[in-house]
């Protein structure tokens, strides 16, 4: 089991806080929603995790290694996948091009290895190829691999983003509004998709969403963030009731 | 299609071998030239096209390898083929010591930096003069391959051997993982990141392999010319370069064949039309390619043959 840890973390931006000494861990196998109105913090903390900002103080660490001095690359590497609120697609390349490219690092092939295309390279794209093949089956896309991605609507699009994240081998799993802009059977079938990763492969994942309907549904614990301060932390039910969080929400009311 | 493709590289191999037999001396000069032309940018595109970046000294990495194959070729005696290999992985060498500190910057600010970069090679090629001859240049008997002098027709044939390697290589890199990594760290470095490759790192690859191209041909331009000085190196020869890619088509492989072939071959049609200003047709003709065909020559044939 891997441990990811959030300790302390503050981010000031200028004389504004973004965060103000947030803590907490999520285990492998734990699904964690983080909620909040918009400005709470919620998108800086996953930006924190990812590398892409650097926390004032405090630190993360995954298994007790330190993570926030770390670049986002070599963040991601250690096994921590993040899909952004919009995908960030390579537009011209198909679906099953931009899938290829998460395999970046499941590939270890040099570049005379590629200028030549010698064997060893040819096998591990082989290999890439069919990895990439039963996800597209898996997330229902074999149908539109060929399709260029700026074709495709935004579901499929959110999709092709999730995907990537799954084939670069993730222990842990960063969510950034990952239903925002999807019907309600895409919903479900993303929602569907998160438990039976975490059942499969026992990924962690920290969800930030304002759906509250779909994070009481997957997450086991959540984090309320208002003003960059952790103001209550539990089960789904217990959090949505905390006084605080109600507070919060005033003129923002969660929609259940 | 694949039929058509097939005839296609029937039609182009032919022509390939029948060329030197068909042309005058000119001709296969500028047949040779365009092949040289094509290589470069069959490597600049990748920095250009596919990793969004801009250079400015690859003039200058050509002018290094032509210099180091010329050097290793001519005063330590090695075999020229073996030269221009050397000479390239020099170069490449080379130009990740400009990639470092260039990486740092972006768009204008990069132009600029490698605009400074290449004016420094320039200049240290103009005052090594024990080693490079200086200003004077460099005068350049041909060179033996396999115990003979190389023909010019030798030289021709090299350089389309060359560039059939150089464009193969060109297809994997362009869709293996390098040519992939490129590709979404041009439309996003964050979301690169987050899938775990490092921006930096292929930005200097890009780099790189564009440098090795340029150096190859820079290494076939000096025997074809059979004189090098540091003048022809310049600034203005960059630009060229760079017009060759964006004519073409940016991102795409064929689209830097057919840039080179239209900045060689079409002033020389123009100066058979009108002797007074091919420079002034040419230049209308660019502005035109560009104000009408944005995705470039190539990406307008593939446009219309789609639609054909």
């Amino acid at each position: 089991m891997a441990r990811l840890t959030i300790e302390d973390v503050s981010v000031k931006f200028g004389g504004v806080h973004a965060l103000r000494s947030v803590s907490f861990a999520v285990e492998t196998g734990a699904i964690v929603g983080l909620i909040g109105p918009n400005g709470a913090g919620k998108s800086t903390l996953l930006n924190c995790i990812s590398g892409i900002t650097r926390p004032t103080t405090g630190r993360t660490l995954l298994d007790g290694a330190v993570l926030s001095a770390l670049p986002p690359a070599r963040v991601a590497r250690k096994g921590i996948g993040r899909v952004f609120q919009h995908p960030e697609l390579a537009p011209d390349l198909t679906a099953r091009e931009n899938l290829l490219i998460a395999c970046h690092n499941t590939m270890t092939y040099g570049l005379v290895g590629e200028f030549l295309m010698l064997p060893g390279a040819r096998r591990q794209e082989n290999a890439a190829e069919n990895k990439v093949s039963s996800l597209l089956m898996r997330l229902g896309l074999s149908a539109i691999e060929g399709r260029r991605v700026r074709d495709l609507p935004y579901g499929h699009r959110k999709l092709i983003d999730l995907g990537r994240a799954l084939l670069m081998e993730i222990r842990f799993l960063l969510l950034d509004e990952p239903i925002a802009g999807l019907n309600d059977e895409e919903i479900a079938k993303l929602g569907d998709l998160i438990l039976a990763l975490r059942r499969e492969v026992r990924l962690g994942v920290i969800i930030v969403e304002h759906n509250m309907a779909f994070v009481s549904r997957l997450c086991d614990r959540l984090i309320a963030l208002d003003l960059g301060e952790a103001i209550a932390e539990g089960a789904p039910a217990e959090v949505l009731g905390h006084p605080k969080v109600q507070a919060a929400y005033l003129g923002e009311a969660p929609n259940a | 299609m694949n039929v058509r493709l097939g005839a296609c590289a029937v039609v182009t191999l032919a022509l390939a071998v029948a060329a030197p037999y068909l042309l005058n001396a000119y001709g296969v000069y500028l047949v040779t030239l365009t092949g040289i032309f094509a290589l470069v940018a069959l490597g600049l595109n990748f920095l250009v096209g596919y990793a969004g970046q801009i250079s400015l000294c690859h003039a200058a990495f050509f002018g290094v390898g032509a210099y180091a194959t010329a050097l290793l070729t001519e005063k330590a005696g090695v075999p020229y083929v073996l030269s221009l290999l050397v000479a390239g992985l020099f170069t490449t060498i080379v130009s990740t010591l400009v990639a470092v500190p260039a990486l740092r910057l972006r768009s204008l600010y990069l132009a600029i930096a490698t605009l400074g970069f290449g004016v420094v090679l320039q200049k240290i090629i103009f005052e090594w003069r024990s080693l490079t001859g200086g200003g004077g240049g460099m005068q350049l008997a041909p060179p033996s391959v396999a115990g003979h002098p190389l023909t010019a027709t030798g030289l021709y044939e090299l350089t389309v051997a060359l560039l059939a390697i150089g464009l193969y290589g060109a297809h994997n890199l362009s869709r293996g993982r390098t040519g992939r990594a490129l590709r979404i760290i041009k439309e996003s470095e964050t979301a690169a990141g987050a899938l775990g490759i490092s921006a930096a790192r292929y930005k200097i690859a890009a780099f790189a392999i564009s440098a090795f191209y340029a150096a190859v041909a820079g290494g076939l331009f000096a025997y074809l010319v059979g004189y090098i000085n540091p003048e022809s190196f310049n600034v203005g020869l960059s630009i060229s370069f760079l017009s060759m890619v964006v004519i073409g088509g940016l991102g795409a492989i064929g689209g830097s064949i057919v840039g080179a072939i239209f900045y060689v071959l079409v002033p020389e049609l123009l100066r058979g039309f009108n002797n007074d200003a091919p420079g002034l047709v040419f230049g209308a003709l660019l502005v035109a390619v560009m104000v009408f065909m944005p995705r470039g020559l190539w990406g307008m044939g593939l446009r219309l043959t789609r639609r054909a």
